[in-house]
């Protein structure tokens, strides 16, 4: 009986022997990728689509001269800002350092909205960094391997971002849609907004930096359930991304080391989950 | 020598669809989404081939793609599910092989496909944590009217070029055999 069983089993092996480990190998492979989010993959992908990179020199010719104009500006408002909070005893600045990179890729699946940079650990990003580009607030930096990294972008419907009007202070968070226009729900009952209003991230907002530009209001819709809502058309340019900014969301001092990142990122996610529920 | 050589080629074929995932070539997509690549791929693997092997093949690649986009709700249901209808449609005895038949065939899995990622969504904001998936129903299904029209159509139509030198392979390969 028993080696009828062994001889049953041998006669089972050479018949399907091969193609039983070479399954085994597949699925071992496959977690693998899984595992290590797909790295091999997006580093394979970034060396191929090297070449293709949009006319970086021109691009970022344009970027920057942009961004002069606009440091330009800003510099000005810094110094009268940090007079103020000077006065009024505020503490604590931003000494933020962008980093430029590329939109390599888009997401793989139609179903999420994801963007691929083509820089990664090696060129300083981190999990959890924020992403603008030329226009506003684009995502965070959801995973990253060594020369790629992948972002959430705001537009996506699991992305939530706390979010305030900038006329009237009146809060809420936004909620992607999928597309360039994500909807904005209010706390209050009877916010005081209109079309055309500023929306820019909230100081209550623990991932992303506040006071960053997110969009403008298009539509209001007071009645609906089971909070107000407003449509907002989102200002950074995200269906065609060519280059992106990349920076921390906090003061490179207090993120200089990954494990206080991490140690972070938990209970911001509940604050702001927590947060949403008021 | 002649397995390796497959091997190569398969995984090759393979490994090109799975770096065309994160491309949006200009006139290779609609409303922002490119072809499904791999169910391309599943389904002219399962086409020909076991039930079992479809299941393998959907399982493998789809928790690969899961390491490539989101892996909750996993990506493996859609693509078990379009191997194991493939395989069950036994080309040889129902189907002619031409370019509409396969276009059609993936044209209707890419259907099939889209509705199990819906419904695997339909559960999580049902029953699940909703802020996993952000989505309401109504959010849901309005998506995948517009979703799986554009997949369906772009996949269908590069169906071929995906399917047409594989088949081919896998046929020489098999005669030899």
């Amino acid at each position: 009986m028993k080696g009828n069983s062994i001889y049953v089993f041998r006669r089972w092996w050479e018949r399907y022997g091969v193609q039983t480990v070479l399954a085994v190998l597949a699925l071992v492979a496959a977690g693998l990728v899984r595992h290590t989010n797909g790295a091999v993959l997006f580093e394979m992908y970034q060396a191929l689509a090297r070449p293709f990179e949009a006319n970086p020199a021109q691009q970022e010719q344009l970027v920057n001269a942009r961004i002069r104009e606009l440091e330009q500006r800003l510099a000005e408002q810094e110094r009268q800002n940090q007079s103020l909070k000077q006065l009024v005893g505020a503490v604590g600045d931003r000494d933020r350092q962008p980093i430029f990179a590329p939109a390599i890729g888009r997401s793989a699946h139609h179903w999420w909205n994801h963007i691929i940079l083509g820089r990664g650990r090696r060129d300083g990003l981190k999990k959890g960094y924020i992403v603008t580009a030329p226009g506003g607030l684009v995502g965070r930096i959801s995973s990253v391997t060594d020369r790629t990294s992948r972002v959430l972008l705001i537009s996506d419907p699991t992305s939530r971002v706390g979010v305030t009007i900038g006329r009237s202070r009146s809060m809420g968070f936004l909620r992607g849609q999928g597309t360039e226009r994500a909807v904005m729900e209010f706390f209050d009952k009877v916010p005081d907004v209109k079309a055309g209003d500023t929306v820019s991230t909230s100081s209550l907002s623990q991932l992303f930096p506040p006071g960053t530009p997110v969009g403008s209001v298009e539509s209001v819709k007071l009645n609906a359930s089971p909070a107000p809502e407003a449509t907002v058309k989102l200002s950074a340019p995200i269906g065609n991304l060519e280059w992106a900014l990349v920076e921390p969301n906090r003061p490179i001092s207090e993120t200089s080391s990954d494990t206080t990142l991490d140690a972070e990122e938990q209970p911001q996610e509940e604050r702001e989950d927590g947060f949403e529920e008021n | 020598m002649r397995r390796g050589l497959d091997a190569i080629v398969t995984v090759g074929s393979l490994l090109l669809c799975l770096l065309l995932l994160p491309t949006r070539i200009p006139g290779m997509e609609l409303l922002g989404i490119g072809p499904n690549w791999l169910l391309i791929w599943v389904v002219a693997w399962s086409l020909n081939r076991t039930v079992w092997q479809g299941v393998l093949a959907g399982l493998t690649i789809g928790i690969v793609q899961d390491g490539m986009s989101s892996s909750h709700p996993t990506h493996a249901a859609s693509l078990i599910a379009v191997g194991v209808l493939a395989a069950r449609l036994q080309k040889q005895r129902y189907i002619q092989e031409d370019f509409i038949s396969v276009a059609l065939v993936v044209f209707g899995m890419s259907v099939v496909a889209e509705t199990v990622t819906a419904l695997q969504f339909s559960i999580d904001s049902l029953w699940g944590d909703a802020s996993g998936t952000g989505r309401s129903l109504s959010e849901i299904w309005t998506y995948h009217q517009r979703v799986t029209l554009a997949s369906a159509i772009l996949s269908s139509l590069w169906a071929p070029a995906i399917y047409f030198p594989l088949d081919r392979w896998w046929g020489k390969m098999n005669l030899l055999e």
